[in-house]
């Protein structure tokens, strides 16, 4: 099962025992929850009347007895408050509290002492608590995503609510499956040793009754990654289709707002971008953008052979048949000009942004060496004036996590540069990166060139040619999944958790990065399952990032950072 | 999926604090039930107004006593309305498993000569389009103005019926559509074919034995008769299903301005909330614009009375004046 049925069989169940009319009030956590995986019209099907937010429906004093209310919420103390004084006061008929995690024992006591009227029918806790944008790639929308990059002492009250919302949402991952983990971390990042250790106490300490599923299968892996270990991947221009629509546009809960660009029609303003509900973007998602050209351009020529047959209608025959299709015909003129608009609006950027030449040099610098040249076409890059600021910034970053330890010297003139070219650039960005992600900390061969294998296998690659220049780079998730299924990942870099150690190859796997996904890691993760190499991986983070959002969470650790420093 | 259920743990807590927070009234407590909500609702708020705890008492006995009104009171009365609608739909879905019976029965050869197979498909044809025309006005009128809660779930509600009901319709419309090509084939079909044939047979024949055999030909008139007849009738029946379709036709048009495409942004249920509060707050906004506009009507009305008024006094004054 994957997570989008899991979280829709949630969602039904919650829905389907409670007949009548019924009002789904979620807070602004559920609703990103329900709305990826669910839509208005089966709300509907299931007679949900209303949906309502937790704030809103506190202010409003409206008494609708006739409806059943049920209540979808993360189980915090402010959703807890919230629902207190409403249950003092019940506008409904009747109640079905639902949470989306584990409640403590003082929270279902608060709601007891509140509820006088017995209005309340059912208390349930149902593990939804991951917003499942694609059948195995969730994320949990942290909005504070930058809290990973800051030393513990810093801001400990906000860093442990960020530990315990991961841990919340890795541990509703694994009771929607089912199952309890075998848990590793990555040996370099103190955060994801923090999480591992935090999930592990909870799976098999604090709630070991709940998590013990009596299976005899072999226990799936949970790995937690940091971020910080492939600051490249989220530093480069995408060309497959779902990374690029994020990289160029943005998506949120697979919507995509246009509403910035102008000139777009009304309908247009706001699209949907969901593999479960749009079917040529599930075939086209993880294409390259060239074929996806094409693949429209085939898809726009079909739509007008059928508009051109519904143009000549001149018997009642015609006419039956145009009104059958045409709640299709509709749908269809939706969705090809939807991903008309979207093809058309990136392919201007790409024009504008000089992104063909830019990523040409960002993929060299990602995966070949040969510093002089690299070097000299950073420089010509960042003379150029075509070229917008970020992509500048990025160009020096990667050039910078590239070549950390061998030219000192040239690095300085690059930042110089940079600095003079670039009035928005903040300075010392680049060296918090290089502190933070720099060699030192990395615990995986982000470029292939620490152990022999590797050194070889890129020479390999290098000698057979690359069919795409802009596609060429494989994130560093992928090699680690293959030393997954491949049983090589080093104990000594990815210790386990505890004394539970993997017996053997893992079915499940499981690969939460703090501090992020990619959807070019979505992709690999996406494609390797498709192989059916036996093993299904399923990534998670904290946030779905592309470079903007990296460089803004780069941005406010380093401001927090620099401010307490002076301060002090 | 595993799901961990709460509520006998709840139900405890609040037994259990229920039994603290009154423990004099325990003989005269009612025993509870979902059902009988409001009884105990205004049982409660006579019995210990002391217990309330968590808002000041003036409050909370008018929130308890509207409250138990509306317990006790019917829901809205477009309830009435959508559920209506409701049993029209499972009304229609009935017959129309009756109507693909008749359908199937009515193409099947038989001996007879389908006479009451075709009035039955009549009749439920009409019966069907009727319950959907009727449902569809019924619909009409559900649908309210203004952007509260209720409202909300009004629309919804439509919504939700007008989706229902395009598919009853579309249902039906595919059912008629799929009768009617059979039913044409079986006109031209063999059928047609040998009618033809019946035909110009009979006319070689005419000519050939012209005078030798009047009776069997009055028989053969007597049968081209009735076919002409026949194929009037099948021709009235086409008319008629044709009919009906355009008829549903206009329908589904009206209904599809209610019904909600699936898989675009209006679909999704965070867009909606979205949309909801902005169009709350602009509603808002419009109030307050028009309750300024209001206000500065009145004080200018006011004050053009005022004028006239002080022109009256000054002509009356004037007048007075002169006169005395």
């Amino acid at each position: 099962m994957v997570l989008v049925t899991l979280v829709r069989d949630y969602i039904n169940r919650m829905l389907q025992d409670i007949s009548g009319m019924k009002v789904l009030i979620l807070d602004s956590q559920t609703v990103s929850i329900v709305s990826v995986v669910y839509s208005q019209s089966d709300l509907l099907k299931k007679e949900v009347f209303l949906v309502e937010l937790m704030d809103s429906i506190s202010k409003s004093k409206e008494s609708m007895s006739h409806l059943k209310a049920v209540y979808f919420l993360r189980p915090t103390s402010e959703n807890i408050q919230l629902l207190r004084r409403q249950l003092a006061n019940p506008r409904f008929g009747e109640y079905h509290l639902f949470f989306s995690n584990i409640l403590k024992d003082t929270q279902i006591h608060i709601l007891a002492d509140s509820d006088e009227h017995e209005a309340v029918q059912q208390v349930q806790e149902f593990y939804a608590d991951f917003v499942a944008v694609d059948p195995c790639h969730f994320t949990l929308n942290i909005f504070s995503n930058h809290l990973y990059m800051l030393p513990v002492a810093m801001d400990p009250s906000n860093l442990q609510h960020y530990c315990d919302r991961i841990v919340d949402g890795i541990s509703a991952v694994f009771l929607a499956l089912k199952r309890r983990p075998i848990i590793r971390y990555q040996r370099t990042s103190d955060i994801a040793k923090r999480i591992a250790q935090e999930s592990g106490k909870l799976m098999y300490q604090q709630e070991s009754g709940l998590f013990d599923f009596r299976r005899a299968e072999i226990s799936p892996l949970l790995l937690v990654l940091d971020r910080r270990d492939d600051p490249v991947t989220p530093l480069l221009n995408q060309w497959t289709y779902q990374a690029m629509v994020h990289e160029l546009l943005g998506i949120q809960d697979n919507k995509v707002d246009l509403r910035t660009i102008g000139s777009i029609p009304k309908d247009q303003q706001e699209v949907v971008l969901s593999s479960e509900q749009d079917a040529f973007f599930k075939a086209n998602m993880y294409e390259n953008f060239g074929d996806i050209g094409m693949n429209i351009k085939k898809m726009v020529d079909e739509f007008q052979q059928i508009a051109k047959s519904n143009q000549n209608i001149q018997t009642v025959e015609d006419m039956a048949k145009f009104v059958d299709n045409y709640p299709e015909y509709r749908k269809m003129h939706g969705n090809v000009s939807k991903h008309v608009t979207l093809v058309t609006e990136m392919s201007k950027i790409v024009e504008e942004r000089k992104l063909m030449l830019v990523s040409q040099t960002e993929q060299e610098l990602a995966c070949n060496g040969g510093q002089g040249a690299a070097f000299e076409a950073v420089t010509n890059l960042l003379n150029n004036d075509n070229v917008s600021d970020i992509d500048r910034l990025r160009l020096v970053m990667l050039y910078a996590l590239r070549y950390e330890k061998e030219s000192p010297v040239q690095l300085m003139q690059l930042f110089n540069k940079l600095a003079a070219k670039s009035a928005k650039y903040k300075p010392g960005l680049v060296q918090f990166l290089l502190k933070q992600a720099g060699v030192d900390k990395r615990t995986g061969d982000l470029y292939g060139n620490r152990d022999l294998l590797n050194i070889a296998r890129n020479m390999a690659r290098g000698l057979k040619g690359v069919e795409n220049v802009y596609t060429q780079h494989q994130p560093l998730l992928f090699q680690t999944m293959e030393s997954i299924s491949k049983g090589r990942l080093r104990d000594v870099d990815y210790p386990y958790v505890g004394n539970h150690y993997q017996q053997a190859r893992p079915q499940d796997v499981v690969i939460f990065i703090v501090g992020g996904t990619t959807y070019e890691e979505a992709r690999s993760v996406a494609l390797l399952n498709s192989t059916n190499s036996g093993i299904r991986f399923i990534l998670g983070g904290t946030a779905i990032l592309n470079s903007k959002r990296f460089l803004k969470d780069l941005e406010e650790a380093h401001r927090q950072i620099r401010s307490s420093s002076t301060g002090v | 999926m595993a799901t961990r259920n709460r509520t006998i743990l709840f139900r405890n807590y609040r037994d259990a604090l229920k039994s603290v927070r009154a423990p004099t009234f325990d003989g005269i407590t009612p025993s509870t039930t979902s059902s009988s909500h409001g009884v105990e609702l205004t049982a409660t708020s006579l019995l210990h107004p002391s217990t309330r705890r968590y808002a000041p008492l003036s409050t909370e006995d008018t929130a308890a006593s509207s409250k138990g009104a509306v317990e006790v009171g019917l829901p809205p009365a477009w309830v009435d309305l959508s559920e209506e609608v409701a049993s029209n739909i499972q009304h229609a879905r009935s017959k129309m498993a009756e109507l693909g019976k008749a359908h199937a029965k009515a193409l099947m050869p038989s001996f007879g000569d389908g006479k009451e197979d075709q009035r039955q498909i009549e009749a439920l044809t009409y019966e069907i389009t009727d319950l959907i025309k009727r449902s569809e006005k019924r619909l009409q009128r559900l649908s309210a103005a203004g952007a509260s809660e209720d409202s909300n779930v009004r629309k919804n509600v439509q919504r939700s019926l007008a989706t229902d009901l395009q598919s009853l319709s579309v249902e039906l419309r595919k059912k008629q559509s799929a009768y009617l090509k059979r039913l044409k084939q079986q006109k031209e079909g063999p059928d047609g074919v040998d009618f033809e044939m019946n035909i110009n047979g009979g006319k070689s024949q005419e000519l050939d034995d012209d005078l030798d055999e009047p009776i069997f030909n009055e028989q053969r008139l007597a049968r081209i008769k009735k076919n002409e007849a026949f194929t009037v009738e099948r021709e009235r029946e086409i008319q008629q299903v044709v009919e009906s379709v355009n008829e549903l036709a206009q329908i589904m048009k009206d209904l599809s301005v209610l019904v909600i495409d699936q898989g675009t942004i209006i679909d999704r249920i965070d867009y909606n909330i979205q949309n909801v509060a902005s169009s709350v707050g602009q509603g808002l906004k419009q109030l307050q614009k028009a309750e300024k506009t209001q206000k500065k009507g009145g004080m200018a009305r006011c004050a053009t009375v005022l004028i006239i008024m002080c022109f009256v006094m000054l002509f009356l004054l004037i007048l007075k004046e002169m006169l005395f």
